[in-house]
């Protein structure tokens, strides 16, 4: 994806959250079974569904809970591209975005 | 001369495979440049049925003075105790494991079987499955937790599935040249020499661990595999990253998650579907920290270190 590609999407995705989407933040997985069956749900999306992503994955746009887990700790960010690298997720975020795969 | 009688019990031959591509020292440099002189061994062992068991029934009366017993694989002890299951020689296996280590100079435990049970000690362990000394991080065995060679020292544990080809013969050496009072054990009566230092210790993707960036699927070259891929370096004792094998890789060097196989507890979680090259977490938490950090620290740890790493931390440095 080129950086005038990801700015795009990630304008997309920053406009849908700001505008009240509404994602599953609940069920946040406790185990690697629970966290595998969102990964199959999300492998089973359309490439281009980047909604679909959104809602699956729970993404908000702030800070999740008590400690503030935010992406910016999970493993699967990189802070330099600002990119989820999670393959099924692969989407550009802001670090102080949160999901439900979030891991440390 | 010493005299060296190898016996497999619930083996796959792994770690015979193992020793057999020993290179520094090489098997046949046991013999020729260190004076092993090998009573039998499964795989190169020329005697069959009756002189096989003559050898070993020279070896329990003092006929044949053993050095140094190596148990390969698991003791049996099923059905009901009775280690029928794995006979050998006319008898059950385990009364010739205890008659020739209680004969033995010194007994070398090879691989993950033999030390502790290793894969066919998983629940539900139909074969009644255990080490010589242990039976996972129990303390025991067959042997029993006050045996003692006639050395004077417990069984050697040499883990590992299979264990590094080099680790064993350069043990071997050691007992072999009357050098056995510098070998050092651990908890898990491991040389320490081998099993005090991490499978991480070495490993080519330090600088992603400390940057926490994370591999998402084997063979990248790029990313840590303790995040996301189960792997079990940071906590795992073991000099895989430091005696390579082959004498130029390792798994974590080849983008494969190391498995933990020589700690006691290998294989993980009893192998529960989904436990298997995935780090098991809590929350989004590792349920396992590398050793000695806790989640306090892991987490106040990975908060710096993601907002110091640098550019090419996130770049696969490796193509070009």
């Amino acid at each position: 994806m080129s950086a005038a590609d990801t700015n795009e999407t990630l304008d997309k995705i920053t406009k849908l959250l700001a505008g009240g989407l509404k994602t599953r933040t609940e069920g946040i997985p406790e185990t690697e079974k629970e966290f595998g069956e969102i990964l199959n749900e999300l492998r089973a999306l359309a490439p281009d569904d980047l909604e679909g992503k959104l809602v699956i994955g729970g993404f908000i746009n702030h800070p999740y809970g008590e400690e503030q887990y935010r992406c910016m700790e999970c493993m699967y960010y990189l802070v330099h591209r600002k990119w989820c690298d999670l393959p099924e997720l692969a989407v550009p975020v802001e670090p102080d975005w949160w999901c439900r795969l979030w891991r440390i | 001369m010493a005299n060296l009688l190898w016996l497999q019990g619930g083996a796959c031959s792994g770690n015979t495979m193992s020793f057999l591509n020993a290179e520094e020292p090489s098997a046949c440099d046991l013999v020729t440049d260190f004076g092993i002189n090998v009573l039998w061994h499964p795989s190169l062992g020329l005697e069959l049925g009756d002189n096989v068991k003559q050898i070993l029934l020279d070896c329990i009366s003092g006929k044949i003075q053993l050095d140094i017993f190596v148990f390969e694989g698991t003791v049996v002890n099923a059905p009901n105790g009775t280690g029928n299951w794995n006979r050998f020689c006319g008898r059950p296996m385990k009364d010739w494991v205890k008659e020739l280590s209680d004969a033995a100079q010194f007994v070398v435990a090879i691989g993950d079987c033999a030390t502790w049970g290793g894969i066919p000690a998983t629940a539900p362990n139909p074969s009644e499955s255990v080490g010589l000394q242990f039976l996972k991080r129990a303390p025991g065995g067959s042997l029993g937790t006050s045996f003692k060679s006639k050395a004077g020292l417990p069984v050697i544990n040499i883990p590992g599935c299979p264990a590094h080809p080099d680790w064993v013969t350069q043990i071997l050496v050691a007992v072999a040249s009357g050098r056995a009072g510098d070998l050092t054990l651990d908890e898990f009566q491991r040389p320490k020499t081998f099993f005090t230092s991490f499978t991480q210790t070495g490993c080519t993707r330090n600088m992603h661990f400390a940057y926490k960036v994370s591999a998402t699927a084997f063979g990248q070259r790029k990313g840590c595999l303790f995040y996301d891929l189960g792997c079990r370096g940071p906590m795992t004792h073991s000099p895989c990253n430091r005696i390579l094998w082959n004498r130029q890789s390792s798994k974590t060097r080849a983008g494969m998650p190391c498995l933990g196989c020589t700690e006691p507890e290998f294989p993980f979680f009893d192998l529960a579907p989904g436990t298997v090259f995935k780090t098991q977490t809590v929350m989004g938490v590792p349920k396992d920290m590398p050793a000695g950090v806790d989640k306090t620290g892991y987490v106040k740890l990975t908060a710096a270190a993601k907002a110091a790493a640098p550019a090419w931390a996130e770049k696969d440095i490796f193509v070009v």
